[in-house]
């Protein structure tokens, strides 16, 4: 321990104490921080944790090793082993109490000077002390001393020796005879003593290991190895035994001690320190020279000393307590696997605890679950709403918000699915605004047409501008302007139902945008509705929208000054107006009113300013390029168009795709990009053309959603999105999977049992109500022999499975009540699929609330329990 | 926003695995106490320990939950050589009412001759299949073919990788566009022996697996895979745990009929983290595979998220012993962390020390700004992301921060 290498001793009963050995011992108290901050002289250890300077001691120089004692009493007593092979028994700022007083300051001293290099304390008979010191001629180098002994007779003559000492020493203080003298004519590098039995002493020998019975000092165990440095013993597994030579660390079993039972892949560097983990089974740290991190060797299997082949898993990890390099550690003895460390530099203390490998789990419902070292963790994602809202939320916690809100179950007013998916997605409005356009127009059309068109419409305005016929252009006057404007406007049926579908005029012949208009201004579209308003040529209108834009409540009063620029319009090629407005509005930070002034601005039929202006809602775009595009522009615009929103995922897009295979792609797009599958799958079920679903990555995306459903335990919502599926896609109608059939004719009950039966049938089964349909219900209709009796009233079972309500008849419809469907249900056949006894539903479910066994009597059947799903309860409410 | 909260585990050594079923209502953990545990949740919330059994003679490594349609079945593999599958059956007096439920082996997989490293099953597609890896290079898969009778399991693939197999993943996607597909990972760490994931494709004709793809830019050991659910998605992703996170995108080529050979899967690497610092040892994806855990040795679980563009970042990092963490916002104004008390009391020490090296990297500031607005299409977010910091940037942020004021410790430390 020469002064440029530190070492770090926990003392072994203060949970909070160490001390740093260089050139002086210094003593530390760790503490949390709140309560040192306050203090001068506090060295921060970690976030938490610092430390206090307790107590310094320089009495002993040349410091080679140090081994603090085992005991609680007297606390804080350190041997010290110097470069004069002397030990040195030293305290560090307690108050002496008797005990302490006559061992601190004694000094053990061998007969010839040479380094001490180890030393270890008996862990049982603490008195014993032992060193190791270099080779001496034929000299003993293991000596074990008694600290308890007296001087010994030659005290005075060995001190006569040690005058080199600094220290002015009480001759009494001074042994020379050790108990033991072992190792002879050998050097000894390490020590410890064996936890399995206190009279073993290890010792790391030069180029052997040996192991040395105090009861017989003639005899030692030896191995020839080069790994004699460091040797430590396993606290947890008391034959295990670690040393190192270089780079390289070997483990060791005692019980088989002729060679290591492994060793760990070496370092470049030499090992300087190697330590098992007090707290925790079969972790070694090891740290080289000049490293700023320290290994870690996770062994999790004990050796078995039979010849067991397999090699015991060993898992390597590093840690980095710090950039700078580490001079030493040292594991505390009590706190799970914590440590300090030191750097090799200016003592900088770090505090640190090392996780145990984490393994984690997501559940289907966004929690996660760690286990670290022996503990659980389950962290859930707090749903916390208003703090976060900034934090977008994983679209697995969307779609299960969604589901319940029955997002896409509104086949009516379609547009309102958006509001049910939290009406903040623009996307999703733009998608149900169009699907619901979509289903708009093919009503209408189907009035009109009988239906042939229908599939044209969901088609997407990609299709229908394509097939476009009988275009007319004409040439509006601007209103408000006295000019004869020359921008030309095409005309045509398909261009007209393309901006239905974009949703600017709703159903009739002329184009008359002042419905959307208005509805644009009661949503505070205000540059919106000005843009569309000046594209139908109207600029008196678009004037007029902007100027209430701003004097509405927290209206931008900058519409005003958009108002005067607009109002200065001139269709004069070459003038100042037009120069400014071409140049200024890119600086608009509204994309309309910058598309406004770049329509005014262009010249006929060259309007890129407007259609490439992609902050610019799709359906605004495609519903301006219908009115001013030619047929030869147009469907190169909208191709081209369709192309980059089904490369960017864009529901936007739809519009132009429709419900097609182009659809689909674009879908597809959306999905891989976001994960999406529900908005994939309602938003695919809500054309009617049965085409898209037979595409395969539909069904995909339905059965993908169908499982999340299940996975969530939303089994109503699953139950209800299958209803929906099977109206819109027939085949998908599961088939039924259980027919009740008659004992004695097997026939199905429920064939043939046309008649509703009669309200009062509950009493019937009881034979209370005199009802005429009693012999039917509680019989089968087919050959009129009793069905089965019910295992709890032992009454035949009377309702048959296929009655269910609003079939009836239209005045019994009206008392069917909430209970009643419930009542019914409680009717239903039960039965075990396994002892195959059952009853009436709500017989057999109140039985098995307080029972397990079957109600049969002699049958042991746990019917209820064969079935764990069945006790799971759904998530989500019918 | 993730709040942790303890669970008093009681396994008496290191619990190596934890798994969800499902519904994400049981979980079971496996130890090296040689025990599986079986947790289920009750309506408040609560997890409670119904079956607690020594599976192995060994340290258990993995376990892992079959489709609920093929009853209440778990898998566990061992150090000892062997797996294990178990079924849940109805307890001969009333376990369920003492909150206790009973496990029975139902089979015991015996084929390895070294330690086994994972099990997991296949997707339920492929009906009740189980597969295993061992440490020997050899992957293994089961099958039952009468899903009633779990004492039988047939080996009917041995599959080879030359390389110590440390963990295995199926592809999830039930499309009949892909056919089964696993990854598998090795933790050999000498970084000669090239890429260490292999990709297995069955193929239709040869009923064989055969490779579809080695990841040779993964040189070094791999401690965990996992694929994520694939939702429909045209593509495959894959996380993997070596000395940093990775995430791959596999995408089929769209394959012509003719053609027999296996799948051609164009490979991108879509992000690499090595916030850990050093080894990562597991990762998960969340049911849809927009989020990924990670954990590594710097002692933290990290949440990675990606936003449209498909780049991923950091968005919570949450400290192994459950202490303080940050919502993707980086602005703890509702710290509201919970540290059970069961640890509070037991560990006390080591809760108020762990923090000594673990900072929160700062976060990128909410993205306010880029919420696009009202029918902005998102061409105008392309904008906005590329004027974001882009992913090397990211990963060179400090992982110091001196001041302290991202991390206010609650109250509750060092009671």
């Amino acid at each position: 321990m020469s002064g440029s290498k530190p070492d770090i001793l926990w003392s072994p009963h203060h949970p909070d104490r160490y001390v740093i050995c260089d050139s002086e011992l210094g003593l530390y108290r760790i503490g949390p921080v709140g309560n040192s901050e306050t203090k001068a002289g506090t060295l921060p250890l970690s976030e938490e944790t610092a430390a206090t300077l307790l107590a310094i001691n320089s009495d002993t120089p040349y410091m080679k090793c140090v081994a603090w004692y085992p005991k609680h009493e007297p606390e804080c007593l350190l041997a010290v082993g110097q470069a004069n092979g002397r030990v040195v028994l030293t305290s560090l700022g307690q108050s002496h109490n008797s005990t302490c007083k006559e061992l601190v300051g004694k000094e053990f001293v061998p007969k010839h000077a040479r380094q001490c290099n180890t030393l270890a304390w008996n862990p049982v008979d603490s008195n014993l002390l032992a060193a190791g010191l270099d080779k001496h001629r034929a000299d003993f180098s293991v000596l074990i001393w008694d600290i308890s002994s007296k001087y010994s007779p030659e005290a005075s003559v060995s001190s006569e020796k040690i005058r080199l000492s600094s220290v002015d020493l009480d001759s009494s203080s001074v042994v020379t005879k050790p108990l033991y003298e072992l190792g002879q004519n050998d050097a000894c590098l390490s020590l410890c003593w064996l936890l399995r039995d206190p009279k073993l002493l290890l010792a790391g020998m030069h180029r052997n290991l040996a192991i040395f019975d105090l009861r017989n000092t003639s005899q030692k165990t030896f191995v020839n190895t080069k790994a004699i440095q460091g040797v430590t013993v396993d606290p947890h597994f008391h034959d295990r035994v670690a040393s190192f030579y270089e780079g390289q660390v070997a483990i060791w079993d005692l019980r088989k001690f002729e060679k290591p039972v492994l060793t760990l892949s070496e370092q470049p560097k030499p090992l300087i320190k190697v330590a098992w983990c007090p707290t925790r089974n079969g972790l070694l740290a090891t740290l080289t020279r000049d490293s700023n991190i320290i290994r870690l060797y996770d062994m999790q299997h004990t050796p078995t000393p039979i010849g067991d082949e397999t090699e015991p898993t060993i898992i390597e990890r590093s840690v980095q307590p710090y950039e700078s390099q580490i001079g030493s550690f040292a594991w505390h003895p009590s706190s799970q696997n914590r440590m300090v460390v030191v750097s090799a530099a200016n003592r900088v203390m770090t505090d640190f605890t090392v996780f145990e490998r984490i393994s984690l789990a997501w559940s289907s419902t966004t929690s996660l679950m760690w286990a670290c070292g022996r503990h659980l963790y389950d962290c859930v994602e707090d749903g916390a709403e208003g703090v976060d809202s900034v934090i977008e939320k994983d679209i697995a916690t969307k779609m299960r918000q969604r589901a319940q809100s029955r997002y896409g179950h509104d086949t009516v007013q379609v547009w309102k699915n958006h509001l049910l998916a939290g009406g903040s997605d623009p996307q999703l409005k733009s998608l149900w605004y169009d699907l619901f356009y979509m289903k708009q127009c093919a009503e209408d059309i189907e009035l009109k047409l009988q239906g042939n068109k229908q599939s044209v419409v969901y088609s997407g305005i990609k299709n229908i501008v394509k097939t476009t016929s009988g275009t007319t252009e004409s040439r509006r006057c601007w209103s408000g302007s006295e000019r004869q404007s020359d921008v030309p406007r095409y005309h045509s049926e398909e261009r007209c139902l393309s901006l239905r579908l974009c949703g600017w005029i709703s159903r009739g012949p002329d184009i008359d945008v002042e419905v959307f208009l208005r509805s644009l201004e009661q949503e505070r579209e205000w540059e919106r509705a000005s843009a569309v308003a000046l594209f139908n040529l109207d600029i008196r209108r678009a004037i007029q929208i902007l100027n209430k834009g701003a004097t509405a409540e927290k209206g931008d009063l900058n519409l005003n000054v958009v108002a005067m620029a607009l109002s200065g319009y001139t269709d004069e090629k070459s003038s100042l107006w037009r120069e400014m407005c071409s140049s200024l509005r890119l600086q608009l930070k509204n994309p309309y009113l910058c598309v406004m002034f770049a329509f005014l601005t262009s010249e006929p039929g060259a309007y890129d300013g407007v259609l490439y202006e992609s902050s610019v809602a799709v359906r605004d775009r495609v519903a301006f390029a219908c009115m001013f595009l030619s047929d030869a522009q147009l469907p190169r615009y909208i191709d081209k168009l369709t192309n980059e929103m089904k490369e960017a995922g864009n529901l936007e897009g739809i519009l132009l795709t429709g419900l097609t295979k182009d659809g689909v792609d674009l879908m597809e797009s959306y999905v891989d990009l976001t994960g999406d599958v529900q908005t994939a799958s309602f938003s695919m079920l809500k054309g009617s053309p049965g085409e898209v679903l037979k595409d395969p990555r539909v069904q995909c995306w339905i059965e993908n959603y169908r499982n999340l459903l299940d996975a969530w335990r939303f089994w109503h919502k699953r139950a209800e999105f299958d209803i929906h599926r099977g109206k819109l896609d027939p085949s998908s109608k599961p088939l039924a999977q259980v027919f009740v059939s008659c004992n004695f004719c097997g026939k199905s009950i429920s064939y043939s049992c046309s008649v509703m039966p009669h309200q009062g049938r509950g009493f019937s089964q009881y034979g209370v109500s005199g009802s005429p349909t009693k012999s039917k219900v509680t019989s089968c209709p087919g050959c009129r022999k009793p069905l089965p009796r019910c295992a709890l009233c032992l009454m035949n079972m009377g309702t048959p499975v296929s009655n269910c309500p609003g079939t009836g008849k239209s005045d019994e419809r009206l008392d069917l009540t909430r209970e009643n469907k419930l009542a019914q249900f409680n009717n239903w056949f039960t039965w075990c699929h396994n002892c195959r006894h059952g009853g009436h539903a709500g017989h057999m479910l109140s039985w098995f609330k307080e029972h397990t066994e079957c109600p049969v009597s002699g049958c042991t059947c746990k019917c209820m329990q064969l079935d764990t799903t069945g006790n799971l309860v759904p998530s989500d409410s019918s | 926003m993730f709040v942790a909260r303890s669970i008093a585990a009681d396994h008496k050594d290191l619990i190596h695995d934890v798994s969800y079923d499902f519904h994400g209502r049981r979980m079971a953990t496996c130890s090296s106490d040689q025990s599986v545990k079986v947790w289920d949740k009750s309506e408040n919330g609560e997890w409670h320990c119904t079956a607690s059994w020594k599976t192995h003679s060994g340290s258990v490594w993995r376990v892992t939950w079959a489709h609920p349609e093929f009853g209440q079945v778990l898998a566990s593999c061992s150090f000892d050589r062997t797996a294990a599958v178990w079924e849940e059956i109805v307890g001969e007096s009333n376990d369920k009412q003492r909150g206790l439920s009973h496990w029975i082996k139902r089979t015991t997989l015996v084929d390895s001759r070294t330690s086994v490293t994972d099990v997991k099953f296949a997707p339920k597609h492929m009906g009740l299949m189980l597969t295993t890896c061992s440490a020997d290079g050899v992957v293994r898969i089961y099958e039952a073919p009468d899903v009633m009778n779990l004492s039988q399991w047939s080996l009917q693939h041995e599959i080879s990788c030359k390389l110590s197999c440390s963990c295995i993943s199926w592809n999830p996607s039930s499309s009949r566009a892909h056919p089964p597909m696993f990854a598998v990972g090795s933790d050999d760490s000498n970084v000669n022996y090239g890429g260490k994931v292999q990709i297995y494709e069955y193929n239709e004709n040869t009923r064989k697996y055969a490779k579809a793809e080695t990841l040779m830019s993964v040189a070094d050991a791999v401690h965990d895979i996992a694929f994520a659910p694939n939702l429909g998605r045209s593509f495959h992703v894959l996380a993997i745990a070596t000395k940093d996170v990775r995430i791959f995108k596999l995408v089929p080529m769209r394959k012509e009929s003719t053609s027999t050979g296996p799948t051609k899967l164009e490979v991108q690497i879509v992000a690499q983290f090595d916030n850990h610092n050093s080894q990562v040892w597991r990762v998960s994806w969340n049911i849809t595979s927009t989020l990924l855990a990670s954990s590594g040795d710097d002692g933290c679980v990290r949440l990675w998220k990606a936003n449209y563009m498909d780049n991923w970042k950091c968005t919570g990092i949450l400290k192994g012993d459950g202490s303080p963490l940050t919502g993707s916002s980086g602005q703890p104004t509702a710290m509201s962390t919970v540290v059970g008390s069961s640890v509070q009391t037991s560990q006390n020490t080591q809760n108020g020390m762990s923090a000594g090296r673990y900072f929160l990297p700062p976060l990128d500031p909410p993205r306010a700004g880029t919420r696009y607005g009202h029918l902005l299409p998102p061409s105008s977010l392309i904008e906005h992301c590329d004027a974001e910091p882009i992913q090397p940037q990211q990963q060179a942020l400090p992982h110091r921060i001196s001041s302290r004021p991202l991390l206010p410790l609650p109250e509750a430390e060092g009671q």
